[in-house]
């Protein structure tokens, strides 16, 4: 009779196949890796400190240069808006004063422009006679102070019938350029503190554009038509560095018939004037200000009525004033110095342990691969999303504080505190792309195998681009900015930017090309395409 | 010291990245100074520098040839070969003379390789963006004596870089740490020197940084409006890497291995 071996049994019991002891098991071999912590921590140093080292050595802007974004000419031409922001009010306004309660409404059949002055045309081959965000309309506003409190109904040669109100905002209603052919009827009513926009395409039926609640408006306002003509600004960089960048004023002309006054207007004549300061060539020290040097200086506005119809020419916007320099975002490059720690990081995260052998261990004690590099980007991208947060966090307040100490101060610079909307998304922005960038060296660390090689190539890809788009024209700069991982770094920006403002800003000076959230889903893009080729050569090799 | 160098040169060599990283140094140098010679066009940037534009791949090489400097040593550290090595080798320093000789040679080579390359492709594609006679720009030639400064400092530039991520692998010892070190170090402050906004410290970083300064060898125009000439500018990246050799050094006989 044949005996039956038993096979051996261990008495232990079998430990957890979970993902869960796979985590703590990565999260083990980290902690426990003195270099690791170390590199983190110096990262998370680096983030908090360089930045704070990078302000502390921004002058504040000096108004005898240009090369801080905000020429003196500029700098006189800025006014305070209601919410204390700089804005540009520059226009020209065809007004009454309005008792109470009234409305007005005008039909436009024309809005050209004469483009930059024939002097400078030359210098701008490329411009269009009328500006896309020229604008002719009706305005009310608590006065003729520039920067004070305003609605107005408008149309636009690019951007079709618009409601603004008080600068910042901005309501977009039927869309296309206006004609003798077809003239486009607006009007604007005041009720109280609320001030609706209509638009019509006939006078009879009329659509509501929008409404606009203008608080503590005085009680008699200025009400008449207006027209304004932004500067056209080109602004480029050429190869080597350095940037090209010019502009100048222009003017439009809008034809208004069928004015109807409804409410308390005086019986008086209309009064014709400029709002603002006109512009004056640029100068600093008695010299001509390379950027802009030529500059005709802005014509002032006039008008014309004949019967019922009035001509007006005007120049000049009604604006937010977009300052070019970000100091807060330039002082924010030193968390580059965290970065790159956090790319080694993530990438010996890996590579270490195909360098040692552990690896072989790791994926007999968890032979489903995925899991292995699933847990691995968990725990390296919460450590790193930690280490960030606190970096940055840190770094935005002092750096700011900083930056305010030595004069880049309201209205032109914004004085972010930590929990304000850009605080927010700067902080935890800068911290996402940190923990993203992790990832990514995670990857390249998988796929490579070697230290050397993945620590390489993800520096090529998130830091390089970067280098590039100050060396670089525009157009290949602006590419990189737009399809590598070195979008995300957008996040970082920290100057409010306008849909209905056009800013000449090229990578040089610091801006991208995609809105910072979108910026930062192109590096995730990249982040999940390296992790999912990752996970393929991961589970395909031999070990 | 013959036997060291031999040593050294039979390790480089056979050591299976050393061809690898040295071809795709030649690539990636040429390779970008090609895209970059076919992409940037006149008008648009008819200032730009032919020279440095023929030459921007240089920028982009310097990554693998520093990875490959740095191997020479760090590679050693990881597998455990330098005690091997400094049990045949005593005397440190020319062990670390050896291994810079001989990676000074193999730069020397690819480096002279692929600046050519990258020269002859901005001859052949430059004047076709609109860099012509026309617009005042002669075609890229090395009978040009700034051109020729610039060819040759741009090889030298690379041996210097070798020498520098040499030296900072051998105080580090580690790949990671040292190739985070000298990338950093070439990557980060050119962006820092443009986007500082003060511009004393510009200034500062155009001048002192190794990246920034090395990089001054191979401009051609405008030579007065820089901020550093272009032999000083070499010359304050060759004190960087003697002074990091020199540090490497000293750590290596000071230190067990």
């Amino acid at each position: 009779m044949a005996a039956t071996i038993t096979p051996y049994r261990s008495g232990q019991r079998a430990g957890h196949d979970g993902f869960v002891p796979l985590l703590r098991a990565e999260w083990t071999k980290f902690r426990t890796m003195r270099g690791w912590v170390i590199a983190m921590l110096a990262a998370a140093a680096a983030t908090a400190l360089a930045p704070i080292a990078l302000a502390g050595i921004a002058k504040s802007n000096d108004p005898e240069t240009c090369t801080h974004g905000l020429c003196q000419v500029e700098a006189s031409t800025v006014a305070t808006g209601p919410d204390g922001e700089a804005v540009t009010d520059s226009f020209y306004f065809v007004h009454q004063p309005l008792a109470g309660n009234g409305s007005l409404t005008a039909a436009i059949s024309s809005l050209r422009g004469t483009g930059p002055s024939l002097r400078k045309r030359h210098q701008f081959p490329q411009a269009p006679r009328t500006e896309p965000w020229a604008k002719a309309g009706i305005l009310v506003k608590a006065g003729t102070r520039p920067g004070s409190p305003y609605a107005a109904i408008m149309v636009t040669p690019g951007h079709g019938v618009r409601m603004q109100d008080d600068f910042t905002h901005d309501i977009a209603g039927p869309a296309g350029p206006v004609s003798a052919a077809s003239p486009r009827w607006l009007r604007l009513t005041r009720t109280g503190d609320t001030l609706t926009g209509y638009s019509s395409a006939d006078g009879t039926h009329w659509t509501t554009v929008g409404t606009a609640d203008l608080a503590g408006l005085p009680a008699t306002v200025q009400a008449g038509l207006f027209v304004a003509s932004p500067d056209y600004t080109v602004e480029s960089q050429s190869f080597g560095g350095g940037d090209q960048g010019s502009s100048s004023p222009t003017q439009a002309t809008a034809v208004f018939g069928s004015v109807t006054r409804r409410g308390d207007w005086p019986a008086s004549a209309w009064t014709g004037s400029h709002i603002g300061p006109l512009e004056l060539p640029a100068k600093a020290g008695g010299h001509c200000v390379a950027s802009s040097c030529g500059d005709t200086p802005q014509q002032p506005g006039r008008f014309t009525r004949s019967g019922g119809a009035f001509t007006v020419a005007g120049s000049g916007d009604i604006a937010p004033f977009v300052p070019i320099v970000d100091p807060l975002q330039v002082a924010l490059y030193g968390t580059l110095f965290g970065a790159i720690a956090i790319i080694a990081v993530g990438s010996v995260f890996i590579t270490g342990e195909y360098r040692r052998g552990m690896i072989r261990t790791t994926l007999a004690a968890s032979p489903r691969r995925g899991r292995v590099l699933a847990a691995k980007a968990i725990v390296i991208g919460t450590i790193t999303l930690a280490a960030g947060l606190a970096g940055a966090a840190v770094a935005f307040v002092f750096a700011e504080r900083k930056l305010t100490a030595l004069g880049w101060t309201p209205p032109v610079w914004h004085d972010w505190s930590l929990t304000s909307q850009v605080g927010v998304r700067v902080v935890a922005g800068t911290a996402a792309l940190l923990a993203v960038t992790a990832l990514l060296a995670l990857a390249a660390g998988t796929i490579l195998r070697r230290s050397a090689g993945a620590i390489t190539a993800v520096i090529g890809l998130v830091i390089l681009p970067l280098v590039l788009a100050v060396i670089l024209p525009t157009g290949p700069a602006e590419w990189l900015l737009r399809y590598t991982p070195a979008a995300a770094f957008s996040l970082q920006t920290s100057t409010l930017r306008y849909s209905q403002v056009t800013t000449g800003c090229v990578p040089y000076h610091g801006c991208y090309p995609l809105a910072p959230w979108t910026g930062f889903a192109v590096m995730c893009a990249w982040a999940v395409l390296g992790l999912g080729v990752a996970a393929v050569l991961l589970r395909r090799r031999d070990a | 010291m013959r036997h060291a160098l031999h040593a050294e040169w039979t390790k480089l060599r056979t050591a299976p990245g050393t061809a690898l990283l040295l071809a795709a140094s030649i690539v990636l140098t040429a390779g970008a100074s090609a895209l970059a010679a076919a992409i940037v066009k006149c008008p648009g940037s008819c200032s730009a520098d032919t020279t440095k534009l023929s030459l921007t791949g240089v920028m982009i090489g310097q990554a693998t040839v520093a990875t490959l400097a740095v191997l020479v040593m760090s590679g050693e550290y990881s597998s455990g070969m330098i005690r091997v090595t400094l049990a045949a080798m005593p005397r440190r320093p020319a062990l670390l003379g050896a291994k810079a000789a001989a990676v000074t040679g193999v730069v020397l080579i690819a480096g002279t390789i692929a600046v050519a390359a990258s020269l002859l492709a901005g001859r052949l594609l430059e004047p076709g963006n609109g860099f012509t006679t026309h617009h005042g720009i002669a075609a890229l030639s090395l009978a040009h004596g700034p051109t020729l400064r610039a060819a040759v400092g741009s090889v030298l530039y690379l041996v210097l870089i070798a020498l520098l991520s040499l030296g900072a692998a051998t105080a580090l010892r580690d790949t990671a740490a040292a190739l985070t070190v000298v990338l950093g170090l070439l990557y980060i402050f050119p962006v820092l020197g443009v986007v500082a906004l003060d511009p004393a410290w510009q200034h500062r970083i155009a001048r002192w940084t190794p990246e920034s300064a090395g990089m001054a060898i191979q401009a051609t125009r405008n030579l007065g409006t820089l901020p550093i000439g272009p032999w000083a500018g070499l010359g304050v990246l060759a004190a960087w890497a003697a002074a990091t050799l020199l540090a490497g050094g000293l750590l290596l006989r000071l230190r067990d291995a």
